[in-house]
């Protein structure tokens, strides 16, 4: 059996969840404390990937990130591509997931107590500082369960990264679509075989975050 | 903790600029072909590699999202569609070259029906026992064997009275797979996905629907126009022939 689909699908989860992480806490926290005008509206566009069908986001998302599209045209400037590369299937996963990230860690944001924050403000804190010994310890929690739904919606990603990265085999053929595409060519063993390690990933990482959610920050 | 943390997340994210994989390596040939064909290719692209020398990668998937794709750039070198008029299309973009286009193969419709449900159905009026509870086809909308059987079940006189009764795949192998799960007691799908252990088969009368006719061309961008145009002849050559031929192809000069 090919285990390429499975080596690239964690790294692809793996980056994904990083980049989503890096990307999604600072705007979660800008969503929780900060007013800005256009606020409600940014709220909306981060929940949209979650609405809308993932195979109809990959065909925008291809559009703009296609050789004829204005991103894609962008990167070839510079001598990148990043349609049907294992990049694009990172940017599907991202794209599928960080809504999950951010409207957790908003949550957890916004439980926080201001006082606290403005408390460690009063003794000369930066707001920086603030952050990562105030916000980030209380809301840590929240952030890990965002950080955990990301990864899992990373790793299950179809629709998207069928549209923008391709199925092609040992290139951009993740788990998912490789599952797929072996159900439809009829080989059920296979396909059966490679979703029970996909679930058994999921299980592990699961059982190791429970754990590790109870350490303290 | 803060710095461990950081570090961790910026190692886990650059990840995504890495190197691809170990084989990164281009293949030699890339073939983005309709998931009717996947049977077949499977046996005819291991005889190309053996004939040419050269890889084959084999990408099967919807005839309408690889048009989209390759439009956009997809790394295809030949396109085998399930219908020629998205090669037309194509070539009038002028996304795939006009010189290479070529007449494969003409898709055949069957009436499935799912083993465990019985005795098996031998013609389209079959449809109507109440005991058919579920009829798969593909969808009508955008996939050509599905506009098929619409087509039939129209000239049959039943399509009105079967309505209720039908269930859509998104593809061929999708429509047969509802027939193969016993979740649709029968179905109309391509002869050359039919034969598979859950499912008995016979054949529709192509005079019951517009032709399936199926062609392939090479992608402009292709930088190995030779290499796909061998592919395309090697279909329709003395060895292709007969595999797909056997999948339940009629091809051209018989049709």
């Amino acid at each position: 059996m090919d285990f390429f689909p499975l080596w690239l699908s964690v790294r692809v989860a793996l980056s994904a969840t990083a980049l989503t992480l890096l990307s999604g806490v600072p705007l979660a926290w800008l969503l929780a404390r900060k007013r800005f005008p256009g606020r409600h509206a940014l709220e909306a566009v981060v929940v949209l990937p979650l609405v809308l069908p993932p195979t109809v986001l990959g065909y925008y998302l291809l559009v703009v990130i296609g050789y004829r599209g204005p991103l894609g045209r962008a990167l070839a400037a510079i001598g990148l591509e990043l349609a049907f590369t294992p990049g694009a299937a990172v940017l599907a996963a991202c794209v599928g997931s960080i809504a999950l990230v951010i409207k957790s860690a908003q949550a957890g944001f916004e439980t926080v107590d201001g006082q606290l924050e403005q408390a460690a403000r009063t003794l000369g804190r930066s707001e920086w500082s603030v952050f990562w010994s105030v916000t980030l310890p209380l809301a840590w929690r929240s952030v890990l369960a965002g950080t955990v739904l990301a990864f899992c919606r990373a790793l299950g990603e179809f629709g998207i990264t069928l549209m923008v990265a391709g199925n092609i085999p040992g290139r951009t053929q993740t788990l998912p679509l490789a599952i797929y595409d072996r159900v439809q060519a009829n080989q059920m063993g296979e396909a059966n075989a490679l979703a029970l390690i996909a679930v058994g990933i999921v299980v592990v990482l699961l059982f190791g975050l429970s754990r590790l959610a109870r350490l303290r920050y | 903790m803060r710095r461990r943390l950081v570090s961790i997340v910026l190692a886990l994210a650059s990840f995504a600029f890495g190197p691809a994989s170990a084989d990164a390596d281009p293949p030699s040939l890339t073939v983005f072909a309709a998931a009717d064909l996947a049977f077949a290719f499977n046996e005819i692209a291991p005889r190309f590699e053996k004939a040419t020398g050269a890889r084959v990668t084999l990408v099967f998937g919807s005839t309408g999202n690889f048009a989209h794709q390759i439009r956009q750039g997809g790394p295809a070198d030949v396109f085998f569609a399930a219908d020629q008029s998205f090669i037309d299309s194509l070539i009038a973009e002028r996304v795939l070259l006009r010189e290479t286009r070529t007449l494969y193969a003409q898709g055949r419709i069957v009436l499935a029906t799912a083993r465990p449900f019985g005795p098996r159905l031998t013609e389209l009026r079959g449809l109507l026992d109440p005991r058919v509870r579920h009829v798969a086809i593909a969808n009508p909308v955008h996939a050509p064997y599905g506009r098929a059987a619409e087509q039939a079940l129209r000239n049959a006189g039943l399509w009105e009275a079967l309505r209720p009764k039908l269930v859509f795949g998104e593809n061929i192998r999708h429509t047969l797979q509802f027939v193969q799960a016993g979740a649709a007691e029968a179905g109309i799908v391509a002869r050359s996905v039919a034969s598979v252990g859950e499912v008995d088969w016979v054949p529709v009368d192509a005079s019951m629907h517009a032709p399936l006719d199926q062609a392939a061309a090479v992608v402009r961008r292709s930088p190995r126009p030779e290499l796909g145009l061998a592919f395309i002849q090697f279909v329709n050559g003395p060895e292709g022939r007969p595999i797909m031929k056997r999948f339940g192809f009629m091809l051209p000069g018989e049709f």
